[in-house]
């Protein structure tokens, strides 16, 4: 009896163990499929390329038109650029007289004025976009202050896309942190 | 003794065949060498094989360029006291095919064997990738797929253009897929990477586009004064993180892809920007001047409070986050203009845990691998930039050489 029972569990323990044992790795890539392209098919799939130069640019060559209101002046059809400090936003007492005449030009326009933020390199461009649009808002804002409808006006910020020149010198990187302002054609 | 007999069977019954996830630390990670049977040599693809086991954190790989025979199963003696050889094959004639078979060392056991073949040459990291990572399963280690997928980045060309790129991992590929105009920061839209979101700055209202990669069928997705940013992607890809502006103030909001519904997250009336999804969605870190300096905090994103994540550093300025985990990059050097060291650190969206993964240079651009195993940067590092991986749990850190003009914004 002891030992028929020993037997039966010896068997039915072999059953079970064999169930639970580590199983070798399967050999000859037979799990990776039959069809050994079909692993590389994503691979092998092709990518488009879209070329944006056949639409156009509209302000492909804008800044660098328009007569120099002072040393440096990327703005074109006569207002002037606006200058900041490293990381700042708020309009300089320096800059009050550029804000005047750029409120001036606004109040005559038939059109509306675009007003575009700029960056230095320095910082990630995410940032950097949401800091040249701070600076462009603040324009904006101040010729808003002397009586002109906002709705003459648009904001963007180019971020640090739109350099005026290269040279890793304070005196560049001051020049690329401005807002540039043109009438929209 | 029955009670025995039935307990032993009774643990048995419950047993489970589980499979083992082999973690290699320093010392116990494979030893492989590799032998190469191309009929013309290619340096670069051997370099690529290496990089794919080292940065894996599994394989000590033999920088040794072996040459040999593919077919036959005969190793040079200095073979034997490796864990495993690699042996491969790889002919680019009208398209790239590559025979890879992976041989235990001490008793020539072949262990895998596959062949690659796809119809083009300029492709052929993705071989080499794809051939390492089934290795890699076969193996049963933990996955390492990521090596696979594409990188996507965008760099300025001139002023006010620029051009979005795949490549691979290591750089070794690239492809224009979208040239001319002013197209920034592309996020992948979906995990498997058939369609990217990017914004168009070429116009008066920067615009969010989603296109396919395969087809080229593009989608307009929302329009925004001022900046439009896809900074993040849900996991079901249903809900965006954006920075936008309509009112002029960028902040950062959720938007439904489906029903185009917004909800605006931050409302702090300077810079916002950078979200990214955390704590199962249910928060995000992100990047604000709210104390002066740009800094990283955190928000519920469906209540006000805010919370500072980082205590240290004078600009923290980038941040990703995966699930719990959020890397950032703090420049930690006192001049606020030309050459800076930027680095890299690892903490908790509880702030806690924190540790530095580099030490020098400017570190930016920190992004995780889509299961959060790896950490992509960008080093900038006197005159030459790369791009670097750190693999998080086996420490392995790679770079590889950039060339060309100076990345604007990069997923993975």
């Amino acid at each position: 009896m002891i030992h028929k029972s020993l037997l039966i569990t010896a068997t039915i323990s072999a059953l079970f163990l064999s169930g639970c044992s580590q199983k070798a790795p399967e050999l000859n890539g037979a799990q990776a499929g039959k069809n050994n392209v079909s692993d590389a098919t994503q691979i092998a799939s092709e990518t488009v390329t879209i070329n944006e130069n056949a639409y156009g640019n509209e302000n492909a060559t804008n800044g660098q038109k328009g007569a120099s209101a002072g040393k440096y002046n990327s703005s074109s059809d006569g207002f002037q650029s606006i200058y900041f400090g490293f990381g700042a936003y708020g309009i300089s007492s320096a800059m009050e007289n550029h804000i005047a005449t750029n409120t001036n030009i606004v109040t005559n326009a038939n059109g509306r004025i675009k007003i575009e933020g700029n960056c230095d390199e320095f910082g990630t461009d995410e940032y950097n976009y949401a800091l040249g649009l701070k600076r462009a808002k603040a324009v904006k804002d101040s010729i808003v202050a002397q009586g002109v409808s906002a709705s003459k006006m648009v904001i963007i910020s180019y971020g640090e896309s739109n350099p005026v020149c290269s040279n890793p010198t304070d005196g560049c990187y001051s020049q690329n942190r401005r807002v540039d302002l043109r009438l929209v054609k | 003794m029955r009670v025995l007999l039935f307990l032993f069977i009774a643990l048995n019954l419950y047993a489970v065949d589980a499979t083992l996830k082999i973690e290699k630390d320093v010392e116990q990670r494979a030893r492989i060498a590799i032998v190469d049977a191309s009929p013309v040599v290619n340096t670069t693809f051997f370099k690529i094989l290496l990089s794919d086991f080292k940065i894996s954190g599994h394989f000590l790989a033999d920088s040794t360029h072996h040459k040999g025979d593919v077919n036959s199963n005969y190793l040079l003696p200095v073979l034997k006291s490796k864990e495993y050889v690699l042996k491969y094959t790889l002919t680019q004639q009208t398209g790239t095919k590559l025979i890879v078979r992976l041989l235990k060392a001490s008793d020539s056991t072949e262990v895998f064997k596959k062949t690659y073949t796809i119809p083009t040459t300029n492709k052929m990291p993705f071989l080499a990738h794809k051939a390492v990572s089934d290795i890699n399963n076969v193996l049963k280690y933990s996955d390492i797929s990521w090596i696979n997928r594409y990188v996507i980045f965008s760099r300025y060309t001139t002023p006010r253009h620029s051009e979005i790129l795949l490549a691979d991992y290591t750089f070794n590929y690239k492809k224009v897929i979208i040239k001319g105009g002013l197209n920034l920061f592309p996020k992948w839209a979906d995990a498997e990477q058939k369609s990217f979101y990017y914004s168009s700055y070429t116009g008066l209202m920067p615009t969010l586009y989603k296109i396919n990669i395969y087809s080229g069928v593009k989608q307009k997705i929302v329009a925004s004064e001022g900046m439009l940013v896809c900074s993040d992607v849900s996991k079901d890809a249903t809900k965006l993180l954006l920075t936008m502006a309509p009112n002029g103030q960028a902040d950062i909001y959720e938007f439904t892809v489906g029903s185009k519904a917004k909800t605006r997250i931050t409302k702090f009336n300077g810079i916002d920007v950078n979200g990214k999804y955390i704590d199962n969605e249910s928060r995000i870190a992100f990047i604000s001047n709210r104390l002066g300096y740009a800094n990283v905090f955190k928000k519920s994103i469906h209540s006000a409070a805010v919370s500072q994540v980082v205590y240290h550093g004078r600009n923290n300025n980038a941040v990703d986050a995966y699930g719990d985990k959020i890397v950032y990059s703090s420049r930690e050097s006192k001049n606020s203009f030309g050459a800076n060291t930027f680095n890299l650190y690892l903490t908790s969206s509880q702030g806690s845990g924190t540790r530095p993964l580099t030490t020098t240079g400017a570190n930016q651009f920190p992004r995780f691998s889509s299961d959060g195993s790896v950490i992509q940067f960008i080093k900038h590092r006197g005159r030459g930039s790369s791009i670097g991986y750190t693999n998080l749990t086996s420490h392995q850190s790679l770079l590889f050489p950039l060339s060309g003009r100076k990345i604007q914004s990069i997923d993975w």
